[in-house]
């Protein structure tokens, strides 16, 4: 963390960390009560600072410290104040997630009674994110107009869906197909969901929209995790013209690839069918001693997994890598991945910690702009889908950690090493993505072009990415 | 695509021969078109006749040459009539009476997308031209801009209007084309600001929580403002736009996305597709949520009574008089405090408080939290020390206690009435060397007093 400390250009990373570094003169009386004599700045500049503070404490295994810190925090966060302030409630929470790890029995206890995934809880969620913010209706049209131009001519289009929750996009390229002057194609979408209910719903909805616009179409669930997929089941025949889109999902395939778990386990279960075991076995074993030995050996842990802050080292991922090269096998026409640009998939808490306090700020912020603080959408929002993603990248480690984003470079560079080479947005998608984002009565939502590629901002910082992608030296 | 394979002869037999293939393409199902019509570019008519010619015969000016004097003309009529004049027997052919099938050219070129039957060229003309402008060499060249072209007429066209019309955007970039002028102004940044001050004022007027938000209103609003340019597109536009109709800027990106995105009369008209869907999914969603950011405004009050505090330093407060910060303010004010080596003490500045450098300094923060915990949590310790904790190097801590000045150490002594002698924390090098150099404690007693 603070090897930085000679380097004579300062990122706003390590000046944060030099900032929880600096004394903070109160003291700690148990009851604190000046604590909530502060005004929001102040307050808020203090939750950063406690945050960091106990970040720090967790990664060196100090817990007492981390302790009080938690409790300072937990003073003056909370989820309905001012965005410090839940940011600090739902960061603090992860933290402290992180640490009941370390008692396993415990953490299963305090969870027991907890409903996990429900599958309207998700969908309300789903729903949510898809109003309240312009980024995945924006992504939306990128996509499906990407898909509409590269399909030009063609008489069978095959849709591959990575993640298919969300019937809006299809429903509205199905409309856009429909008016394309040559006639519609025969449409063929499959969508690939871990959920049959989500898989059924999303059939259902898009056979109807098609009738009613008299086009042939067909939608394939393919029920199961994406990690397990095995691309024959997708069923590409030859001859039809192929599109694949992941939205938010990609970045899910870079956490099956942790070193220093599997070396743990016995060679037995080093194949694909293995990640299961992998991941159950995690659960029994030491876990507490796998996160401290991560945590205190030498200050940080040194597993080898995907990003650190060099742009240019290439992480390991064989597990995405097969994946992409499966889907080449495939020989789209078209791949068009949308994922959230920043990077939380630093292999120290650290790293994540203070990646993650500035995108989630921004994605807060956004939220402090555009919807009131009264509202239970935004809060369902925050909670359930920040608050989860947060609590990902802070207190999961391994196979678990699912929230892996990464910034578009990498992507850019894995698709490249997979055969891919890189296809300009549509002028016109771009056209009406912006013509979206500026309709959001917001003057914060901004999108960039990168060399053919688009960045979904708010304010300056780039929150997600498109790019569209065609098989290198094909025909 | 048709998905047929044809062998069409490799028209390698040279010279002028036509090679008529008999197979028909039937690239498209339907269409049996009863008088003549022009087909869509690319989608010729499924039973014309498909001709291959050769890249010799395509790129040949004057196929047809006199034997005698060997002068070459472009046409047959033409020769027979030049014939006459070497008293050679001549015959000028009728035009053919009975009913002419259509025929349709492909490219020779294989990797051409006009090389498949079903995307043949109607003209022999135009896949003349086709050739030469794609597979072809550029020979002509315009002098005022060094644009290249392979066909004449490319460049006789281009030369007539090089420099003549011009449209300028505001951000400096020129155009020939009226429809291409238009598109990028409304896809420029430049006027996108301004449509968003203009869509910021007349949205005030709108009813916030509502579903009826438009397309921008900057949009309209400039269309109508603007230099004579934007409304009507025109016939030229749908080139670029893969074949949209193109009523006019405002129309046709909200018919579009209309079509995209489920909403017949609303732009971002996700609203009532959400709805709709929200309804089968058993959700019972309220409308986009209200009360879009008027409350939060008034909390901008609270940073006036900030002020007070800061001194001249905290010169950001200027700028955060109307709004409560932002997170993302926050958290860059706080990497500025941290790099700013200067100012190390974080409330305390203002105060005039001394910074001490010495190494005496205590963290209070760490020394007093580990001081506290200890006491009240033996064996919570306990348990932390066997799963991994760094042992204790109470030396260094009781090294700076002495040291702290006596104002902290009767704070610190105040509040939590224990010796601080032992902690569990241990201490990296890098952040004794850090707290080396921090500020004191001084500012907690200002701080305080001024809250309290």
């Amino acid at each position: 963390m603070s090897q930085n400390e000679s380097s004579p250009l300062k990122s706003s990373s390590s000046s944060l960390q030099d900032f929880s570094m600096m004394s903070l003169s109160p003291s700690l009386g148990s009851s604190y009560p000046w604590l909530k004599e502060l005004k929001s700045e102040e307050r808020g500049l203090y939750l950063i600072h406690l945050l960091l503070t106990c970040a720090n404490h967790v990664a060196t295994g100090s817990l007492e410290n981390a302790n009080i810190a938690l409790e300072q925090i937990s003073e003056l966060a909370s989820p309905d104040g001012d965005t410090m302030q839940r940011i600090a409630a739902y960061f603090t929470e992860a933290l402290a997630d992180r640490i009941l790890k370390t008692w396993p029995g415990l953490h299963k206890a305090i969870n027991s009674t907890r409903v996990v995934d429900l599958v309207s809880e998700q969908a309300l969620v789903r729903r949510l994110f898809f109003e309240v913010f312009p980024f995945l209706k924006a992504a939306f049209l990128l996509v499906n107009q990407a898909i509409i131009e590269a399909m030009e001519g063609e008489k069978v289009v095959h849709v591959i869906d990575l993640d298919a929750a969300e019937p809006m996009q299809w429903i509205a390229l199905i409309r856009g197909l429909s008016a394309r002057p040559e006639g519609p194609p025969h449409l063929r979408i499959t969508g690939i969901h871990v959920r049959k209910e989500v898989l059924d719903q999303m059939g259902h909805r898009l056979s109807e929209e098609a009738e009613k616009l008299d086009i042939p179409f067909q939608f394939n669930p393919v029920v199961g995790e994406l990690e397990d997929l095995d691309v024959e089941r997708l069923h590409v025949k030859t001859g039809e013209a192929v599109a694949i889109s992941s939205v938010l999902r990609l970045h899910s395939l870079l956490a099956s690839d942790d070193e220093p778990l599997r070396k743990k386990l016995p060679l037995a279960l080093k194949n694909s069918n293995g990640i299961h075991l992998q991941r159950a076995l995690q659960m029994s074993q030491n876990t507490l001693g796998e996160l401290l030995e991560k945590d205190t050996v030498n200050g940080y842990s040194p597993s080898p997994d995907s990003a650190s802050s060099s742009p240019l080292s290439s992480p390991v991922s064989p597990k995405v890598d097969t994946f992409l090269t499966a889907l080449r096998g495939l020989l789209p026409k078209l791949v068009v991945i949308t994922e959230q640009d920043s990077n939380h998939n630093g292999s120290t808490l650290m790293e994540r910690l203070l990646e993650s306090l500035h995108s989630y700020a921004a994605l807060f912020d956004c939220l402090e702009s555009t919807v009131s603080r009264a509202s239970f959408e935004r809060l369902k929002l925050e909670k359930m889908l920040f608050g989860n993603e947060i609590k990902n990248i802070i207190s999961c480690e391994g196979a678990e950690r699912k929230e892996r984003h990464e910034k578009l470079e990498k992507w850019i560079q894995r698709l490249d090493s997979a055969g891919f080479c890189n296809v300009p947005l549509s002028y016109y998608g771009m056209l009406q993505a912006k013509t979206l984002l500026q309709g959001y009565n917001c003057n914060g939502y901004k999108m960039k072009g990168e060399n053919g590629c688009v960045m979904i901002c708010w304010q300056d910082r780039p929150m997600f990415s498109v790019s569209a992608w065609r098989c290198r030296n094909s025909l | 695509m048709s998905g047929e394979a044809f062998s069409l002869p490799a028209a390698s037999i040279g010279g002028f021969i036509q090679d008529p293939s008999n197979a028909n393409p039937n690239p498209k199902p339907n269409a049996n078109p009863a008088k003549k019509k022009r087909n869509l570019p690319g989608t010729p008519d499924p039973d014309a006749e498909v001709i291959a010619l050769s890249p010799k015969t395509l790129m040949a000016t004057n196929r047809f040459i006199c034997e005698i004097c060997k002068k070459g003309f472009q046409r047959d009529q033409n020769l027979q009539l030049h014939r006459r004049g070497h008293n050679l027997p001549w015959k000028l052919r009728q035009r053919t009476n009975k009913e002419v099938r259509k025929k349709v050219y492909i490219c020779p070129e294989k990797t051409c997308v006009h090389h498949d039957p079903s995307r043949a060229l109607g003209d022999l003309t135009g896949i003349k031209k086709h050739f030469s402008r794609k597979h072809g060499e550029k020979k002509w060249k315009c002098e005022k801009c060094s644009k290249k072209y392979a066909v004449q007429s490319d460049w006789k066209a281009h030369s007539k209007t090089c420099g003549t019309r011009e449209y300028k955007c505001d951000c400096g970039t020129l155009f020939s084309r009226k429809d291409s002028f238009i598109t990028h102004r409304a896809f420029c940044d430049a006027l996108a600001e301004e449509s968003a001050r203009l869509t910021s004022v007349a949205a005030t007027s709108l009813n916030f929580g509502n579903d009826t938000v438009n397309l921008p209103h900057g949009f309209a609003g400039r269309g109508v403002q603007d230099v004579a340019g934007i409304p009507q597109f025109g016939s030229g536009f749908p080139q670029d736009f893969s074949g949209m109709p193109a009523p006019g800027l405002p129309e046709m990106v909200q018919m579009a996305p209309a079509n995209l995105f489920g909403s017949s009369s609303h732009f971002p008209g996700f609203e009532n597709g959400g709805a709709t869907s929200s309804n089968s999914n058993n959700l019972s969603l309220s409308q986009l949520p209200q009360g879009l950011k008027e409350e939060g405004r008034n909390e901008g009050n609270l940073m006036e009574s900030l002020s007070s505090l800061y001194s001249d330093n905290q010169n950001k407060q200027s700028k955060a008089n109307a709004s409560p910060m932002s997170a993302t303010a926050l958290l860059q004010k706080a990497a500025q405090m941290g790099s700013t080596r200067s100012n190390p003490s974080f409330f305390g500045n203002s105060f005039g408080v001394m910074s001490s450098s010495s190494s005496h300094t205590a963290p209070t923060f760490m020394a007093s939290s580990s001081a506290s915990m200890s006491a009240t949590s033996n064996n919570l310790d306990k348990l932390m020390l066997q799963t991994g904790g760094k042992p204790s190097e109470p030396s260094l801590l009781s090294m700076h206690h002495p040291g702290s000045n006596s104002f902290a150490q009767s704070l610190t002594r105040d509040f939590l009435g224990m010796s601080n002698d032992q902690s569990p924390r241990p201490f990296l090098p890098q952040e004794l060397a850090k707290y080396a150099a921090i500020g004191s404690t001084m500012g907690l007693s200002q701080f305080t007093s001024s809250n309290h």
